[in-house]
């Protein structure tokens, strides 16, 4: 577990990015887009986990482009580590746009890496991942799972009601069809205006700003995400004097959503100080969380 | 009432479950899962009556109309709840109303079952990180796609066997007795609070730390406003905008002392 420690924190540490020669990346081609697209549908939420949520799934669809673009192999075990970290969007909308996005900048990074310029950050990768996952998928939800799926149910729900067995088998393949055809039309478009706005920070010398801009929304949206995702309240409750006091209404009258933001922080600062362990920092979370809960504290 | 299947009818309709539930049938398992149809399907098929079979699953269908799992979490596992309804519904002779009777209450205990899957995911981190840090392509691909499958197999299918063989609506008052369980409370409480991980990770990733007001400043927008029930579309445009803001002044600055 140390070896992943210490180069997940080299990966932290090592944001000013020193150029650094490789060889030549292979050129992305369609088959390329479409093996990380299908990678990226096949695997989507079999390693749904609640601390990565489906980064494996994107990192799993991002491993053929990855190995075409990265022939020096430190530089690979570090492009997979930081697809590894955590990622939760759509799938289509979502994670089709930004497979194309992702190949785009990472293809620009290290075509620099290998004309000895200064690459695109890992900083600048991970920022326009995460600023970008979560507007994505609110509307890829609400358009595919919402609207898309139930309209061929809708469509052929009659035949269902008369026990035929087509009114569940065309819902199914209508749905499969469309979302997986539109899903790759995203990665292809992600892909080409990944390439174009690659060209423009590259060139433009506009970067640090870049990076900073994308810093806000990557930070933002994890507020957000933070405030609407992590569920923690208090259950704990007292009675003293035939007078009940309840913790969760007491800490609502000083600072509603104390919980959840501190154990975020708490997690924040176990990492600033002790490196991004992150099997630890779960291990403790789980244990806390376990033992807390238990005895109805939260 | 006769409520038992053959040995095979009730493995081949566990394995079904697995399939859909553990998603190693890719994106489109999705409305497999959200939608009882194709269930009721393979239910029909594997029992011999599709007729009815689709003519029950259709009635479960408008119950679930208009399910969706906003960031993942669906209230109620249609699929489950359909694998041991319809069966049950069959055997029975239960009219398509009754059939709803058990599988609301199925589907409820399913979708605690689909969470502790994400939890026990975990024990597939390891092996990934180490194939991640080691640059080893092949071990990271059955990493991600072959230990949670195992996982959901070896999760579902004796669950779900042992629900079909010995009776559906044994496990329907099982669920309602425990729903209110230290087990289920512990349960949520984990689930609820594991997301606090990710995210702090994530913050770290970003780094930068003289740009952490923005991370108070949405969540606390996000709290303040949860009665709101605001759009992620739209907090995303506020993000962006802050973040232009941002570029905009700061680069001023640095223009006005050159």
């Amino acid at each position: 577990m140390s070896e992943i420690n210490q180069a997940a924190q080299s990966d932290v540490e090592s944001q000013t990015d020193e150029p650094k020669r490789i060889p030549q990346p292979d050129k992305i081609t369609n088959k390329d887009l479409m093996k990380s697209w299908f990678g990226w549908w096949w695997a989507n939420e079999v390693n749904h986990t609640f601390d990565r949520m489906l980064a494996p799934a994107f990192c799993f669809g991002l491993i053929p482009a990855l190995k075409k673009l990265y022939k020096d192999h430190d530089e690979l075990a570090k492009a997979f580590q930081r697809h590894l970290l955590f990622f939760n969007t759509q799938a289509t909308w979502g994670g089709g746009t930004l497979t194309g996005v992702t190949i785009s900048l990472e293809e620009a990074r290290a075509k620099a890496m290998a004309n000895g310029e200064q690459p695109i950050s890992e900083d600048m990768i991970n920022n326009t991942k995460v600023g970008l996952m979560g507007p994505l998928a609110g509307i890829g939800d609400s358009i595919d799972s919402g609207t898309v799926q139930y309209i061929f149910i809708a469509i052929f729900l009659p035949f269902a009601q008369k026990g035929n067995f087509l009114g569940a088998l065309l819902p199914f393949l209508c749905f499969a069809i469309a979302t997986f055809t539109y899903g790759y039309y995203f990665t292809k478009l992600g892909y080409s205006l990944g390439r174009a706005a690659a060209k423009e920070i590259m060139t433009g010398g506009r970067m640090a700003g870049i990076i900073d801009g994308l810093g806000v929304l990557g930070l933002y949206m994890m507020g957000i995400l933070a405030g609407q995702y992590i569920n923690i309240k208090s259950y704990f409750k007292f009675t003293i004097n035939d007078k009940t006091f309840d913790i969760q209404q007491i800490l609502n009258t000083i600072l509603p959503g104390i919980l959840p933001l501190t154990a975020v922080l708490l997690l924040y600062l176990y990492f600033q100080k002790q490196g991004l362990k992150i099997t630890r920092g779960l291990l403790y979370l789980t244990g806390a969380l376990i033992l807390l809960s238990i005895f109805y504290i939260i | 009432m006769h409520v038992t299947l053959s040995v095979w009818q009730a493995l081949l309709i566990a394995i079904w479950v697995a399939l859909v539930e553990s998603r190693i049938l890719g994106f489109a398992t999705l409305t497999m899962r959200f939608s009882p149809l194709m269930t009721g399907m393979m239910v029909g098929i594997i029992m011999g009556d599709l007729k009815s079979a689709m003519i029950v699953t259709a009635a479960i269908q408008l119950v679930y109309m208009g399910f969706v799992a906003p960031g993942g979490a669906l209230p109620a596992e249609p699929a489950i709840a359909t694998a041991i309804a319809v069966p049950v519904a069959l055997l029975g002779h239960m009219s398509p109303q009754g059939a709803i009777a058990i599988a609301v209450p199925v589907g409820l205990l399913g979708s605690y079952l689909y969470q502790f899957r994400f939890f026990l995911n975990t024990f597939a981190l390891k092996p990934m990180d180490k194939f991640a840090a080691e640059g080893n392509a092949r071990g990271l691909r059955l990493s991600i796609m072959g230990i949670p499958t195992i996982i959901s197999f070896l999760l579902f299918i004796p669950l779900i066997f042992i629900a079909l063989y010995f009776g559906a609506p044994v496990i329907s008052g099982v669920v309602s007795n425990i729903t209110h369980g230290t087990v289920i409370h512990v349960l949520n409480s984990v689930g609820g609070g594991l997301a606090a991980l990710g995210i702090a990770v994530i913050m770290q990733v970003i780094g930068k730390q003289k740009l952490l007001p923005f991370f108070f400043l949405a969540y606390f927008m996000s709290v303040a406003f949860a009665k709101l029930q605001i759009n992620m579309t739209i907090y995303a445009i506020f993000g962006t905008i802050f973040a232009i803001l941002y570029v905009m002044f700061t680069s001023n600055r640095a223009s006005d002392k050159a």
